[in-house]
């Protein structure tokens, strides 16, 4: 995805390179965040923070083919630390954040304007259903999930990413898949009523 | 086939991640076992299904960085050379309001606060070897000393210690030879009633054995008698009716012979007196 070389010249302090690097790879982890917390302003936070400490430690990452675990290493680390203030902090409806809604900043995502506005509905209430699904998971099967199925990390790149075993991975994938397994088949969501609906 | 993959290698073979020889066993798994297949179809509808969560556009931030040419004052080489030039030039402050001085003359390095002062007396080679030598006498002679009390000390010692624990050791010894002599008679004592009990067990349990052969024997020959006899009588009886038989038949084969005899002299007679 990254020519070595522009990752070489990041890390060489060339805040050109940095500017790329992080255009190339902001959706990525701003999606990484979504998906973990369904929150557009968790997902920005931790998009943000992730940036700013790619910026100020890049110069240290020894092997520039690891870039890619590496990023996604300080952007767990960031969910998780979102994750532990908004564990202490009051809760936060959901709903306030939900795209359209009071709170969401409409004009940094993505509207579709072409799009059929009864498709895109049901497109968001369908997201709205497995971004649930999602969320039901356990923090640590959430992680994988998301990384593997979204992501398209490599087993051993979660690994690295996550400092666990590449088993302790699959492992959790294992589990991850069975539960979202049961909660579509309670929820009734199948491929073909998908196809259907939309 | 006893294989079964776990649930980490059943994950890898579902996201193509597993090759060569284990791939091949998986596959061959999963032909034999539909159950295990169907998970691995299920997993796939739920993946096609989770992919429709799509992802957000995002546009990304413009990335502000501070300017990378800093002034030369703030490079780090040149902050480290201008801090030993500092603490270097801390110490020459020092050193000159202490009245430090350092002076090398005559092959000696001469280090002081204020100005040197000459030495009052100086040690020629004799002089040294005199002190090292008396110094050495004193200490052998304090070491001789020390030496020879530590020795007289360590006798006394032992010869307390001696006299102390040679009573001891004889109690204790006359003790222990008189418990052993004490167990030793219990001893031969318990194995002389032992003995005694088991011989007069054996010596039972042998007349027991003994009678009861005799009087098997008493039996067995007493039955052989007996048969023995009835068999005599048999033979006897038999060959009594025999001989019975015998005589009956003798007289039969007499009484025969006469009858006979008797009819030839009737008819000779006969016979005579008809050529008479």
């Amino acid at each position: 995805m990254h020519a070595e070389n522009l990752i070489a010249r990041a890390r060489e302090g060339d805040s050109l390179a940095q500017g790329k690097l992080m255009h190339a790879w902001y959706k990525r982890i701003y999606n990484y965040g979504f998906k973990f917390f369904y929150d557009h302003d968790m997902a920005m936070e931790v998009a943000q923070k992730t940036f700013i400490a790619m910026h100020r430690n890049i110069g240290g990452l020894q092997d520039t083919s690891r870039f890619r675990s590496w990023l996604y290493t300080i952007a767990v680390n960031f969910c998780r630390e979102e994750l532990r203030k908004k564990k202490s902090a009051a809760s936060v409806s959901l709903e306030d954040q939900r795209p359209g809604t009071r709170n969401s900043m409409a004009w940094q995502e993505s509207n579709h304007r072409g799009d059929n506005p009864e498709r895109l509905l049901r497109q968001s209430e369908l997201s709205d259903l497995l971004q649930g699904c999602l969320k039901q998971l356990s923090e640590e099967q959430r992680e994988v999930v998301i990384m593997k199925e979204y992501e398209g990390l490599k087993f051993r790149e979660i690994a690295e990413a996550l400092s666990i075993s590449e088993n302790t991975v699959k492992s959790r994938m294992y589990y991850g898949l069975e539960a979202l397994k049961r909660m579509l088949e309670r929820k009734n969501i199948t491929k073909e009523a998908i196809g259907y609906e939309l | 086939m006893n294989y079964k993959p776990d649930e980490a290698t059943l994950v890898a073979y579902h996201f193509g991640e597993l090759e060569g020889e284990e791939l091949k066993k998986v596959e061959a798994y999963l032909q034999e076992h539909p159950a295990e297949r169907k998970r691995s179809e299920e997993w796939r509808q739920v993946r096609s299904v989770m992919a429709g969560l799509a992802d957000k556009e995002v546009i990304a931030p413009p990335l502000i960085v501070g300017n990378n040419e800093r002034p030369i004052w703030r490079e780090h080489y040149f902050r480290m050379t201008l801090g030993i030039a500092a603490s270097f030039l801390v110490l020459l402050v020092a050193a000159r309001l202490l009245g430090l001085s350092a002076s090398i003359s005559n092959q000696e390095l001469r280090i002081s606060f204020g100005a040197p002062t000459a030495l009052e007396q100086v040690l020629d080679k004799a002089g040294v070897t005199q002190m090292i030598q008396a110094s050495l006498e004193e200490n052998n002679a304090s070491m001789q000393t020390a030496w020879d009390s530590r020795n007289q000390k360590l006798e006394a010692s032992i010869q307390k210690n001696l006299a102390g624990n040679s009573s001891r050791i004889n109690s204790l010894v006359k003790e222990a030879s008189a418990g052993q002599q004490e167990q030793v008679r219990q001893f031969v004592g318990q194995m002389q009633t032992e003995n005694l009990k088991l011989m007069r067990d054996y010596l039972q349990l042998s007349t027991t054995g003994q009678k009861e052969y005799l009087e098997g024997l008493l039996s067995d020959f007493s039955r052989y008698v007996q048969d023995q006899r009835k068999q005599d009588m048999q033979y006897f009886q038999a060959n009594l009716v025999n001989m019975k038989e015998n005589t009956d038949q003798f007289k039969k084969d007499t009484e025969e012979i006469l009858t006979s005899l008797m009819a030839s002299n009737r008819g000779s007679r006969t016979d005579n007196q008809k050529s008479y």
